[in-house]
């Protein structure tokens, strides 16, 4: 599937990012078009979430520039991100656990808001409603009232990418949403990806280990290792990249990744 | 309407037993008009209670930032002492009259908060808390080194005031609209609902939308601000301050008991700890005067290890967690690393 | 220039106890991930300790120092197993408000025992050595020496022997250090004990060079948690560092800015803490803890 248009939703350019003498990411170049639905994997400590990090300001990056929806973001702070329409997830997730699963997706919705005197007002109606959505589409209604952090490790990533998708948002970062998941939980994901993809064109980039997941859904992959993109290209091509296979075999040794 | 706060379980009869209880406490000193002979209201008898209010609004103002946004400022009572010293030297030193000397001290309060929380608000868990108790101290010392205006160490005389109702009804009404616009802020405005949100994940909930050090520095200044008013009110009250009898600790300790006793996060909490705290705190001082500090400090420990939720929490937490538990992630475990880490992201 | 070195000399010494007196603070949250609020109390403690001891026996305050460490290490063992035992593994939340009640349980209860009227301990270490207009005053040298020996006697205890190597293994991972067979609990234990012991001697130390009252803890414990802030966790040699910076930072305060005194002192270490806190929030050192990230 080639991009549906030329202008990138989200673009990275030249970006770094040091910690101490480390470099954690190294000149990376890449582009993610509206409409698709693209890979991120890599060995583990390759950047992956730190480049997730640095595209949804959590960090600052130190050299290079990120722009989404052709504007620069590279100053912006995390809620400003947000509200131009960019949700996230992460590898360890981030969830009230005191709270309920409703509450959680009720806090989660956009804040948007003109200064500080808009924010005391009551917040706006048909809130519940789009919350109980959601919760029905990702299957959480058995658990409406459940304290969110009594939830199994799968529910709680449900609710995340939930709570993601609350403000609406146009382009979606998901941490490792598959990561310890029973595999009927990651059809329902799979299927949930593909539906929000197909009918109502959210555009997604997934950090990923499930190689099949990947393969699965992603019109494109690129590849992390050591902070630098590896390659770039279809799952095939990727995963009948030399390269790419060398830096999975040769970081962890482990090649269970690449059974299909 | 998103019930993150419940009240007690009776919410409706919960309301209407605090309305009648304001209803009474402002009808309270009419007593003495209607019936002077009983001397059922002293003098002393509404002393108490403006002191009591004061606790109430304190307590309310600082379990804003501590028990819904989760930072726990151990300086707290830095606000009052500056709205008491911005009082206390406009009225003392230039002249003023009272009402204008406390907006001006208030305001004080305010714009320190606004210059100090920008850069402590930045801290994580426990350096927050540390860096705000440091700010006490070292604002008692500020205070007695710049003695051209403050006094120094000898202190400033303020003029005597007379009127004593009127600081009754003056507190009185502050307690009020304070526990008021808390129960108002959290249930019924989104920036009240972005505080909890804050309280429980601040980096999830930045990435879902909300400015944090926005609202973090705004309730921080609101909550200042209302404490300088008491700060204010105080120093007229005793007609004299110096560095050594407005920056205690134990107004600190006073604080976080309160809080803690009655339940840390909850709309009820400071005030039933307020009550619960004075009361107590007669019925010692009556008989072990020496010793109150000792017994306030011990029962601070007993709270922490065995009631965390304090009263009001124990009763009307239903989600099983606790408060405490709530500012894990903010406040750290062991296990964790605990060197200070910014807790604001981003550039 | 005379002024300007006998300031040097000044802050270092001033410098060289505070690094002394950091140790206990820095080591207790390094390990246990427990921040003492009571650190300043416990110098109060060691300090009223001293006099009582010079006043009943006459005896110097040096002489005192190891019965007031063996006190003092009894006492710490016995608070961490009656009551800082429970608060580890919770919030540090938790263990600030206890150590805050009990900064409030221990400066009002030395009230009431001493009185607030200062109190002072004299010593035979009296006097100066002098160079031109350069005076360095015994006692303080005596403090600088003894405090020195006490931080390298620790940072070998930790790296040479087996029991500290326990303790730094344990700061670094508790579950690791766990499964190795390392009994945390006593570890924790002798930690504590080990820390209160340095911060009683740390009272020890200050006696003869200050007044004694109850309340004098609160400071102590703000300048603490500067100088941890400046140089990170449970790092002796950083605690020395960031000890001698806010020494001579002190001490050109009180020099060269008129008429002020000591009570700038504190102002610079509140500001120092929070300059650090806001800029370098890891500290200078790595410490014992290994610094991560995010």
């Amino acid at each position: 599937m080639n991009p549906a248009s030329a202008e990138p939703l989200l673009a990275g350019h030249n970006v770094s990012k040091y910690f101490g003498g480390l470099a954690a990411l190294s000149s990376v170049d890449f582009a993610v078009y509206p409409g698709e639905i693209m890979g991120l994997i890599g060995p583990n400590g390759s950047g992956k979430t730190t480049l997730f990090d640095c595209l949804s300001r959590v960090q600052k990056v130190d050299k290079g520039q990120i722009t989404f929806k052709g504007e620069d973001i590279t100053g912006k702070k995390p809620y400003q991100v947000a509200h131009m329409g960019l949700a996230r997830t992460f590898q360890v997730v981030r969830i009230y656990r005191k709270l309920s699963v409703l509450e959680n997706m009720l806090l989660s919705r956009q804040w948007g808001g003109m200064g500080v005197i808009h924010l005391f007002r009551r917040y706006p109606k048909g809130i519940e409603e789009r919350a109980r959505d959601l919760i029905h589409f990702l299957l959480l209604d058995p658990i409406i009232e459940e304290q969110a952090g009594n939830l199994s490790g799968g529910q709680q990533r449900l609710l995340e990418i939930g709570m993601a998708l609350m403000p609406d948002p146009d382009l979606i970062l998901l941490d490792e949403a598959t990561s310890g998941i029973n595999p009927t939980l990651v059809e329902t994901i799979k299927d949930r990806i593909v539906e929000l993809n197909k009918k109502h064109s959210k555009t997604f980039l997934l950090i990923e280990h499930n190689i099949q997941f990947i393969g699965d859904l992603c019109s494109r992959v690129f590849v992390l290792n050591y902070g630098e993109m590896l390659a770039e290209g279809t799952p095939d091509e990727i995963m009948n990249n030399e390269d790419v296979i060398e830096a999975y075999f040769g970081m962890d040794g482990s090649d269970d990744e690449f059974d299909e | 309407m998103v019930r993150l706060v419940s009240f007690w379980q009776q919410y409706h009869l919960g309301r209407w037993a605090l309305i009648i209880v304001a209803l009474a406490l402002f009808a309270l000193p009419l007593a003495q008009i209607i019936v002077p002979e009983r001397k059922l209201v002293t003098n002393s008898l509404l002393f108490s209670f403006t002191q009591m209010f004061m606790l109430v609004t304190m307590a309310s103002n600082w379990n804003l930032t501590g028990g819904y946004t989760g930072y726990i400022d151990f300086g707290h009572a830095v606000f009052f002492g500056l709205g008491a010293y911005g009082t206390g030297v406009l009225m003392a030193k230039a002249g003023w009259i009272f009402f204008p000397s406390l907006i001006v001290g208030a305001i004080v309060a305010l714009i320190f908060a606004l210059l100090i929380g920008s850069a402590t608000l930045r801290l994580k868990g426990p350096y927050f808390s540390i860096a705000m108790l440091g700010t006490f101290v070292a604002m008692r010392e500020i205070v007695r080194v710049i003695k051209p205006l403050t006094g120094g160490g000898t202190g400033l005389t303020l003029p005597p005031y007379l009127n004593r109702p009127l600081f009754y009804y003056v507190t009185l009404i502050q307690a009020v609209i304070v526990v008021v616009f808390v129960w108002w802020l959290i249930k019924h405005t989104e920036f009240g609902q972005s505080l909890i949100a804050i309280r429980e994940d601040e980096v999830g909930a930045e990435m879902r939308g909300i400015n944090a050090t926005l609202h973090k520095i705004t309730i921080f200044t609101i909550a200042a601000f209302s404490t300088g008013l008491v700060g204010g009110l105080w120093a007229y009250q005793n007609t004299f301050i110096d560095p050594d009898i407005v920056f205690i600790e134990s107004r600190t300790l006073d604080l976080v008991m309160i809080v803690m006793l009655g339940g840390l996060g909850t709309i009820a909490g400071p005030v039933l700890g307020a009550v619960l705290l004075y009361w107590m705190r007669d019925i010692i001082w009556a008989n072990f005067l020496q010793f109150h500090l000792i017994i306030q400090g011990l029962v601070l420990i007993l709270i922490v290890l065995f009631l965390p939720e304090g009263i009001v929490g124990s009763i009307s937490d239903r989600s099983g967690g606790t408060t405490i538990g709530r500012l894990w992630g903010r406040y750290f475990t062991a296990e964790e690393d605990t060197a200070p880490e910014k807790a604001e992201v981003g550039p | 220039m005379d002024q300007f070195v006998q300031a040097v000399i000044n802050g270092i010494m001033l410098g060289g106890f505070y690094a002394v007196m950091v140790l206990g603070f820095s080591i207790i949250w390094g390990v246990m991930g427990v921040i003492n609020l009571a650190h300043g109390e416990f110098i109060m403690a060691g300090a009223y300790t001293t006099w009582f001891l010079s006043k009943q026996y006459g005896w110097e305050p040096l002489v005192s120092l190891l019965v007031v460490m063996i006190i003092f290490f009894v006492i710490g063992y016995i608070l961490q197993r009656i009551l800082i035992n429970r608060i580890i593994d919770r919030p540090p939340l938790i263990s600030l408000l206890i150590t805050f009640g009990l900064a409030i349980i221990m400066s009002n209860s030395f009230k009431l025992v001493f009185t607030a009227t200062p109190r002072s301990v004299d010593t035979l270490l009296s006097g100066f050595w002098r160079t031109g207009n350069v005076t360095v005053p015994v006692t303080k040298t005596t403090i600088l020496i003894v405090a020195v020996l006490m931080m390298a006697a620790l940072h070998l205890f930790l790296q040479r022997t087996r029991l500290g190597k326990s303790i730094r293994a344990a700061a670094q991972n508790r579950e690791a250090a766990r499964i190795v067979g390392i009994v945390i609990a006593a570890v924790y234990a002798l930690t504590f004990a080990i820390s209160i012991s340095m911060t009683g001697a740390a009272g020890t130390l200050i006696s003869p060079i200050q007044p004694i009252y109850p309340f004098m803890g609160a400071v102590l414990t703000l300048k603490a948690f500067a100088i941890t802030a400046m140089s990170g966790l449970g790092s002796i040699p950083g605690a020395l560092f960031g000890g001698i910076v806010l020494g001579l930072i002190e001490t050109f305060v009180a020099t060269y800015v008129p008429g002020i005194g000591t009570n700038l002192g504190i102002i610079s270490s509140y500001v120092i803490l929070v300059v650090v806190l806001v800029v370098r929030p890891q500290g200078l050192f790595g410490g014992l803890k290994p610094v991560e990230v995010r």
